[in-house]
């Protein structure tokens, strides 16, 4: 028998706020354990919740790029359990009324073909706190994380492949990262998502019995859990076993899930409304004020650099993969680059620098308005790619600006007279390598190139002095 | 009241907190003389029926004498300038302890004022010592706490009602100061009808209910327990208002100052008789006095008509199904991790039932107890999901008896102050107390109980009004107009403050 494998999401997305969700405390803080925490956030006897409004508006955002149906009124509810990282004994969230339903996933199947994963709803939530096992047994607790505001997305079941289920987690989190909701940080797990598998008989229209897979913390654990699990599920069920309704746990290491709870031991977490928050509402401004305010999306961004630039599908890659890349890309264009160029220095020059730092755009030391200026001198024939690439180099210390060198560059010498001193010195001092280009060899040339490039200073424009050099020996 | 040490002539003990304002403001004697006669009166009497258990002398010396300097250099004085008052245990105080009078919160320090006494300290009253009240604010007769029973000041034989029974002793006992109290399910008014003084529970939302231990938190609000509603009035006007560190705080209208009141400005002449509150279960003597001031408010020009309540008989069993499930998720915090006494065990499981077992006393481990059942999967529905429906028919019941009269009004007990120990292993007789003041607990709305004269045995008899949501101050005023009458309540227990 052949069995098609289901697939559904949770993902939990912490959105990129400067505060907690219901408190003042810096969220994301990096300072030492339990520094960035507050009476609210740790729950503190007689202290009050109160919702920060950017959390509403990351919400709404995230919502706006899925294409969700934003709900005038949502409610908080507390979600009860014992943890000791959950200091309050419950966690603040959306059960009975969340506040963004429907919407969908963009993604693309393995063989290109776009499609959609639906979603359930969006809710908000916030974060527990961390806790710290010591390999002597002894737990630490830091509340740091304590009360940080999440999103959780909640997707439809979907026939998809561990590839494609991948592909839906990482459009998530470009989408997020796009419109500033979440750093998408997996390793952070700034990004988390847990995974509902189940299988069924190819053609068959009735879900088997799923399981839930937890501790996801890449794309590949991802991808290679829903194939394990399927796998196994497949197996049991081809032996004439029956699937339990559980929660299981993905060892990375060793390959395989492993069951961790069935359902009947699930944590009864007792949901009701939160009495210390008022139903939330949101506007119709509130959500025009979002969309707004609002990048030009990733979709829109592609088709109009392909139609308008040019550019072959591939390149757009990496110029894609951060709306930061793109904005200054679209920068150096707007003072005056030529897209091909912008896009060439960018693939080459800016991104090899970044990569060896691992650094993003938003580090470069250069202002895309300078790189745009060089580009310009470059077409207009003032500098050499080579020159102007020095120079790039030179710029690359903070402390240097390329505009004031550009400026002290001037323009490389095209004088033919200045141009001619040079050549005919290095002519005369290397009469070998001389020979050697009148004999038809051509590679001393690159030698003589540098002698005179040197003895300039870098100041002779290197095609003038090749063709001098070519006048000067036929 | 003779002179005092330092030589000045002390206001009469059954003195209000406006008329201890006004004595001081003719200079009869100093803020220093005041505060420190009003500490030994914590210190002997206060202690002596169990209702203060923290006298806080050096901090409330140090702000009289703040007070004597503003008042003699001149400076702005504030509306409360001198004026002592004390915090029930569940309400948070820079100094001192906030323990709820739990074992679990044992010594534990809040460090901060909560917004209702920081806004009363900000207007000039002077924070004397801490109130005595049921564990976590849960009882009707102030006899779960941890720092041991309340005796009531007309019979000490008797309770002083709870949960704000040591602030109800307090201002039944004594003048000159107010008290803060916090009311779920009657906590202000029961004690205050018990204990022959003024309570109000304020509209939920009036009062930030920052800093105060959360019970039941879509029921709780802090409110004042006073010798008049005079003194409510305006305890209220400082401490009421929209808090930003409490999202369900808001600001209502009508703040007025409680000089404005006189009968002529009284409001509300429709009043409303609630006749379930005058059935068998309701004690006659009770009963007999709510009918002899109904004929009091007619003299004075008022309509009085019977109105019913046919959801009164459901109120009290809605109240214990969503009071519980919220302290059971509010006292979840209590969890000897973070906060909390923490009994060392061998793993994590152990250490939550060892603590929590060790450090909560009965009656909050059966409404923990109870919350969690009503709240779990199979059983939320039956009970938790039917009781919000049943408040929603309380709500809208009250709510249209408010549009036909201004107030409604009901004995607050069913019976008069019991014998302490009567009902302590009968928790379904002890819950019997709330038959009349929960419905205003549910249906968020204001509610003062007065004291309005004795029974046979000498005991005082409080009386209650509820009006409509934001109608706290229309309230006060009608009380004030009743106490205008005759000076009946004035009077204090015999060797009450000695």
């Amino acid at each position: 028998m052949s069995w098609t494998t289901v697939v559904g999401l949770e993902i939990h997305a912490q959105m990129a706020t400067q505060t907690k969700m219901f408190c003042a405390c810096r969220r994301g803080s990096s300072a030492s354990a339990n520094e960035s925490i507050c009476p609210v956030c740790v729950g503190w006897p007689g202290a009050l919740p109160v919702l920060q409004s950017e959390a509403i508006r990351c919400a709404i955002r995230a919502a706006l790029c899925l294409h969700c149906d934003i709900q005038e009124f949502s409610r908080f509810d507390r979600k009860n359990y014992f943890y000791p990282d959950l200091p309050k004994g419950y966690q603040i969230s959306q059960f009975y009324r969340p506040y963004a339903l429907g919407g969908g996933i963009p993604f693309e199947r393995e063989d290109g073909s776009p499609a959609e994963l639906p979603l359930v709803r969006i809710h908000m939530e916030e974060d527990a706190g961390k806790s710290v096992h010591e390999s002597d047994g002894t737990s630490r607790i830091d509340l740091n994380r304590c009360s940080s505001p999440l999103l959780e997305i909640v997707s439809e079941p979907l026939t998809m492949t561990g590839k494609e289920a991948a592909s839906c987690v990482r459009s998530v989190r470009d989408l997020l990262r796009w419109v500033e909701v979440c750093d998408g940080d997996m390793e952070k797990g700034n990004l988390r998502c847990d995974v509902n598998v189940s299988v069924m008989p190819e053609g068959s229209n009735e879900y088997g019995t799923r399981t839930e897979l937890k501790n996801l913390n890449s794309f590949v654990s991802i991808e290679r859990s829903v194939l394990v699990e399927s796998a196994r599920q497949i197996e049991v069920l081809t032996n004439g076993g029956e699937i339990r309704q559980e929660t299981r746990l993905w060892d990375q290491d060793r390959e395989i899930t492993e069951s961790m709870r069935g359902k009947e031991d699930s944590p009864d977490y007792r949901y009701f409304p939160e009495p210390d928050l008022p139903v939330v509402q949101i506007r119709s401004e509130d959500i025009e004020e979002q969309r707004a305010a609002l990048p030009e999306m990733p979709e829109v961004r592609l088709s109009r650099w392909l139609n308008d630039y040019g550019y072959p599908q591939l390149e757009t890659v990496p110029l894609m993969a951060r709306r930061a890349n793109g904005d200054y890309l679209e920068e150096m264009i707007k003072e005056g680059a030529d897209p091909g160029s912008a896009s060439n220095w960018f693939r080459g020059e800016i991104l090899r620098h970044l990569n060896d730092r691992s650094e993003k755009i938003e580090d470069f030391p250069v202002k895309a308005k300078d790189l745009a200026a060089l580009i310009v001198a470059v077409k207009e024939d003032r500098f050499s790619g080579g020159r102007a690439k020095s120079l790039l180099q030179e710029a690359l210390d903070p402390e240097v600006s390329l505009e004031s060198l550009i400026e002290a560059a001037g323009s490389q010498e095209q004088d033919t007279d200045a141009l001619a001193e040079w050549v005919d010195q290095v002519i005369a001092e290397n009469p070998d390598a001389i020979a050697k280009i009148r004999d038809g060899d051509m590679k001393p040339m690159g030698f003589l190139m540098g002698q005179i490039m040197k003895l300039s200073s870098g100041q002779a424009h290197p095609k003038k002095v090749q063709e001098l050099i070519r006048a000067r020996l036929s | 009241m003779g002179e005092s040490s330092g030589g000045g002539v002390l206001p009469t003990p059954e003195s209000t907190s406006i008329e201890v304002m006004a004595h001081l403001k003719a200079g009869k004697c100093t803020t220093v003389e005041l505060i420190g006669h009003y500490l030994r009166v914590l210190e002997t009497t206060g202690r002596d029926l169990g209702a203060a258990v923290e006298v806080h002398s050096d901090s409330a010396l140090a702000a009289a004498q703040e007070s004597d300097a503003r008042r003699a250099s001149g400076k702005p004085l504030g509306k409360l300038e001198g004026v002592p008052f004390t915090a029930k245990m569940n309400i948070s105080t820079a100094e001192g302890t906030t323990d709820a009078a739990s074992g679990m919160l044992r010594g534990f320090k809040a460090n901060e004022d909560s917004t209702a006494v920081a806004r009363l300290r900000a207007e000039g009253a002077i924070l004397v010592g801490k109130s005595n009240c049921d564990e976590f604010a849960m009882g009707a007769s102030n006899e779960s706490s941890h720092h041991g029973v309340v005796h009531n000041p007309w019979d000490r034989d008797r309770v002083p009602g709870g949960s704000s029974g040591g602030a109800a002793a307090l201002a039944g006992s004594f003048g000159w100061a107010f008290h803060l109290g916090s009311d779920t399910g009657g906590s202000i008014r029961q004690p205050a009808a018990f204990c022959g003084a003024t309570g109000l529970k304020p509209t939920w939302g009036r009062v930030s209910r920052r800093g105060l231990v959360a019970f039941g938190s879509s029921l709780d609000q802090i409110g004042p327990l006073t010798r008049d509603a005079r003194d409510a009035q305006l305890v209220l006007s400082v401490m009421e208002g929209g808090d930003p560190l409490d999202a369900t705080s808001q600001d209502f209208d009508s703040v007025k100052t409680p000089t404005e009141t006189s009968a002529e400005t009284i409001s509300m002449k429709r009043i409303g008789l609630v006749s379930e509150g005058l059935t068998d279960a309701i004690d006659p003597e009770i009963r007999q006095r709510a009918l002899e001031v109904t004929e009091q408010l007619k003299n004075m020009g008022h309509e009085v008509v019977e109105v019913s309540l046919s959801t009164l008989s459901k109120a009290n069993a809605c109240y214990q199904v969503i009071a519980t499930a919220e302290a059971s998720s509010n006292l979840a915090r209590f969890d000897g991790i973070h906060t909390g006494q923490r009994v060392e065990s061998e793993d994590l499981e152990e250490l939550y039932s060892k603590s929590r077992r060790q450090g909560f006393g009965a009656e909050v481990r059966r409404r923990i107890m109870l919350g969690t059942f009503v709240l779990s999967s199979g059983y939320i529905d039956a009970y938790y999901g039917k009781a919000q429906q049943v408040r929603h028919e309380i709500r809208q019941e009250i709510l249209s008896a408010l549009d036909t009269v201004d107030s409604l009004m009901m004995p607050v007990s069913p019976f008069a102050p019991f014998k302490i120990g009567e009902r302590v292993s009968d928790p379904l007789a002890l819950y019997a107390c709330d038959i009349l003041t929960v419905t205003a607990n549910l249906a968020g709305v204001p509610a003062v109980a007065i004291p309005c004269g004795f029974d046979s045995g000498g005991l005082p008899i409080g009386l209650q009004w509820m009006g409509k949501h934001g109608d706290d101050h229309r309230l006060l005023d009608l009380a004030t107009s009743l106490q205008d009458q005759d000076d009946a309540w004035r009077g204090l227990p015999p060797g009450g403050s000695q």
